[in-house]
């Protein structure tokens, strides 16, 4: 056994890759790695479906300022009516009678036809913004007071304020001109809001939870405490490596089996979302940041779990039993990340600090995601008619807790993950040096 | 808690560097206990060099004694020194000492090869290392033929063998097996006796449990007797059955004339009683099996007996066991 000095990736191919490479070749040996495989790829694919249907679906076009419809019965809509100065609600008022005459617009025309035209930024304060594509507002025979109804002293506009509470929360008013923005494309702003909620939903339940715990729970539970019961582990420390080195490899090379499928599904997912979802182009190539932070957020994960639950394996031959709890704790915390992100409680999960990852990449991509929410839930008007797909997306979007900047939320996150792994490895090595093995 | 980063598998770490003379197997008052249930009590006990026999029924902890020995278990007192250091606290020893464990259950899904060389990595070696050594050893085991074979298709003196195989590949100085022979089919028997005296003949120092006393005896002379988790005795076979000799021994013999062969078995000095169990078999009494052994062939062709035939019902480890802690009476 002559030993001469080598470098370290042969030095690593020794211990470290021999076990890797076996617990490898184990789980492809064993039908529950494929059965839990194959049914977490099953259980994505079939929401990538329901995904799909969705989006080809046409969402109804509503017309909500109501100026399609012609009241006095004179063939001509309230809108081109408004416009043109006669009166919608008279029949014998209206832009027939004008030398030339004018033929009526179809009705048509008067839907979806004032969409939101707005430039504001998430400071505090007061801005106006708005444009009155339809001229109901700018072009009609209003008054100078009737022009403006948010009385900022600007006609025709939109007034979108931010403001400090003294919960330290900010909180948003919005006050239109009437006949600004009011009539908005549900089935644009549904497909939008429904593909970003997708997104984020997925991400956040499909991937970091679902896969991020039900991964570990089944396949990583096992490494240590398989080999103890079937008695094959006094193989592995006949040799002279110490238990918390067995118990960091085998973790390593259950790595080496989820890592993979959780980017294999990360790139089906960002597939499908930036083909299928709503684009000018032929692909989305803006989200593929956020999928990057789905699978990141997914990988940090399966790494602590994994860590985790191969360590409750040590603990007790029923390991999987001890690990439940945390799975459920963990699903308490996955929702409640999303209702209260800035809960303190969160700081004790693995799910909380994983989340905050995806919830910075998102910051980070679609800066104007919360703007995007404040007009689907302000939906035209100041009576708060919700957009379809505005509450969802309000729902599964959520800031980064900690009041932290989106980068350094994600690098905090990153390294407290970090940190979590390597406390539970440390755990897991302990419990193990101190088990005995019959 | 630290890892390896050398990945070398030394026998020799920073923290543990071997002491010179020590022996390879050294325990002092060493006593293992769930509860109030002893499975070891106070074995002291000294091995180096030469292969030693554990002979014990099932259930007298040889098996607790082995992973004690291979750091499975902590001894609740006493001390465990391999090579003077505590396998509990450091592995470090492993580089030096090959294990058989006892358990049937092996990964079937692969060959015989890819188990001992990936094994033999977590030893130091390298991948290329590792696949010379795995066949050095395969060849020493006499499993040249079958080493691509998946081990799931192995008979169980084969698996016996490439568990043999595993425990060699890091070429160890002290090589325990646990139950080696358990369930071998003759063949492998021989060939696994064979490697065991091998061994022995090239200095290392071996340590085999087994409950069958002749098993044990066609390997070693040297061996240690445990009962109940005390140490019997400790010492050479023979000297062993010398005392053994003292102490009357029963020869059964199965015959077709048991009258007439008792008639003329009386006249031997050595015989001082004789019984029949039933029609067809004879039973003498004697303190000197040999003699009797030695006389035994000639009256019975001269005679003209026919005998089917011939057992010594003492001569196993049971009955040593009952002379032994009855303090020697029987």
């Amino acid at each position: 056994m002559a030993t001469k000095p080598d470098t370290r990736f042969q030095s690593l191919d020794r211990k470290a890759s021999a076990i890797v490479e076996f617990t490898l070749r184990q789980y492809r040996t064993k039908k529950s790695t494929w059965v839990v495989l194959g049914v977490g790829f099953t259980a994505l694919a079939l929401i990538f479906l329901i995904y799909i249907d969705v989006m080809a679906s046409e969402f109804e076009a509503i017309d909500n300022d109501g100026d399609s419809t012609d009241y006095d019965n004179d063939g001509y809509p309230k809108g081109q009516e408004l416009r043109l100065g006669t009166d919608p609600w008279d029949d014998e008022s209206h832009p027939g009678l004008f030398d030339p005459p004018v033929e009526p617009d179809p009705a048509s025309m008067y839907i979806n036809e004032d969409g939101f035209d707005w430039d504001v930024t998430s400071e505090l304060g007061t801005q106006s913004t708005g444009i009155d594509d339809d001229g109901d507002c700018l072009e009609s025979n209003k008054t100078a007071s009737q022009k403006d109804t948010n009385d900022n002293g600007v006609p025709c506009d939109v007034v979108v304020e931010f403001y400090r509470m003294q919960d330290g929360q900010i909180y948003s008013n919005i006050e239109s001109d009437s006949g600004v923005d009011e009539d908005p494309d549900e089935d644009a702003y549904a497909k939008e809001a429904i593909h970003l909620a997708f997104v984020l939903s997925i991400g956040k339940l499909g991937f970091v939870l679902l896969l991020g715990i039900f991964l570990p729970l089944f396949m990583a539970t096992g490494l240590i405490r398989d080999e103890m019961n079937s008695g094959t582990m006094h193989f592995m420390l006949a040799k002279p490596i110490s238990r918390s080195e067995v118990f960091l490899y085998r973790t390593l090379g259950y790595l080496g089996v989820v890592w993979p499928y959780v980017i294999f599904l990360g790139i089906l997912g960002a597939l499908v979302s930036g083909f299928v979802g709503p684009s000018d182009g032929f692909f989305r190539f803006a989200d593929l940041g956020v999928w990057l932070a789905i699978v990141f957020a997914t990988m940090m994960a399966t790494l602590v779990y994994g860590m985790l639950f191969n360590a409750l394996g040590v603990l007790w031959k029923y390991g999987i039993i001890l690990a439940i709890p945390f799975a459920a704790w963990e699903l308490g915390m996955a929702l409640l990340s999303m209702g209260v992100p800035d809960s303190t409680l969160l700081r004790f999960s693995v799910i909380g600090w994983a989340l905050m990852i995806v919830d910075a990449a998102a910051m980070i991509v679609w800066p104007n995601l919360d703007l995007f929410i404040l007009m689907g839930n302000w939906g035209g008007s100041d009576d708060f008619n919700y957009l379809q797909g505005s509450e969802p997306l309000n729902f599964f979007s959520s800031k980064p807790g900690l009041g932290l900047s989106a980068f350094t939320a994600l690098i905090i996150s990153t390294l407290v993950l970090l940190f979590q792994a390597a406390l539970s490895w440390f755990i897991g090595g302990a419990l193990f040096k101190s088990k005995e093995i019959q | 808690m630290i890892p390896d980063f050398d990945q070398q598998g030394k026998a020799e770490t920073k923290e543990w560097a071997p002491e010179a003379n020590a022996p390879a197997i050294l325990l002092e008052n060493v006593s293992k206990s769930y509860g109030r249930i002893f499975a070891l009590s106070n074995i002291t006990l000294a091995l180096n060099g030469g292969v030693t026999g554990v002979l014990g029924m099932n259930g007298a902890g040889k098996s607790t004694l082995f992973n004690i020995l291979m750091g499975k278990l902590k001894v609740s007192q006493g001390t465990v020194k391999l090579f003077g250091t505590d396998p509990w606290k450091n592995p470090a020893p492993y580089a030096r000492i090959g294990f058989v464990p006892e358990h049937e259950k092996m990964y079937d899904w692969m060959t015989g090869h890819e188990f001992v060389s990936t094994f033999a990595r977590l030893n130091g070696l390298t991948r290329d290392e590792a696949k010379i050594e795995a066949d050095r050893v395969l060849e020493f085991v006499g499993l040249t033929d079958v080493v691509h074979k998946k081990i799931g298709q192995y008979s169980k003196g084969m698996r016996q063998r490439v568990k043999i195989a595993h425990a060699l590949v890091n070429d160890p100085e002290l090589i325990i097996l646990d139950e080696p022979l358990q369930g071998c089919d003759p063949l492998a028997r021989t060939t696994i006796m064979n490697v065991i005296r091998e061994l022995g003949r090239m200095g290392r120092t071996v340590l085999v449990s087994s409950h069958i006393l002749q098993e044990i005896e066609r390997i070693t002379e040297q061996i240690v007797i445990l009962h109940q988790g005390r140490l019997l005795a400790l010492g050479n076979l023979h000297s062993i059955r010398e005392r053994l000799d003292k102490i009357p021994h029963r020869i059964s013999i199965q015959t077709d004339s048991p009258k007439q062969l008792a008639k003329d078995l009386i006249d031997i000095d050595e015989v001082f009683g004789i019984s029949f169990p039933d029609g067809q078999n004879l039973s003498i009494q004697t303190h000197n099996l040999g003699a009797i052994h030695s006389k035994l062939p000639g009256i019975i062709v001269e005679n003209n007996h026919k005998v089917n035939a011939i057992d010594n019902p003492d001569d196993d480890l049971a009955s040593i066991l009952g002379y032994l802690t009855s303090g020697g009476r029987v």
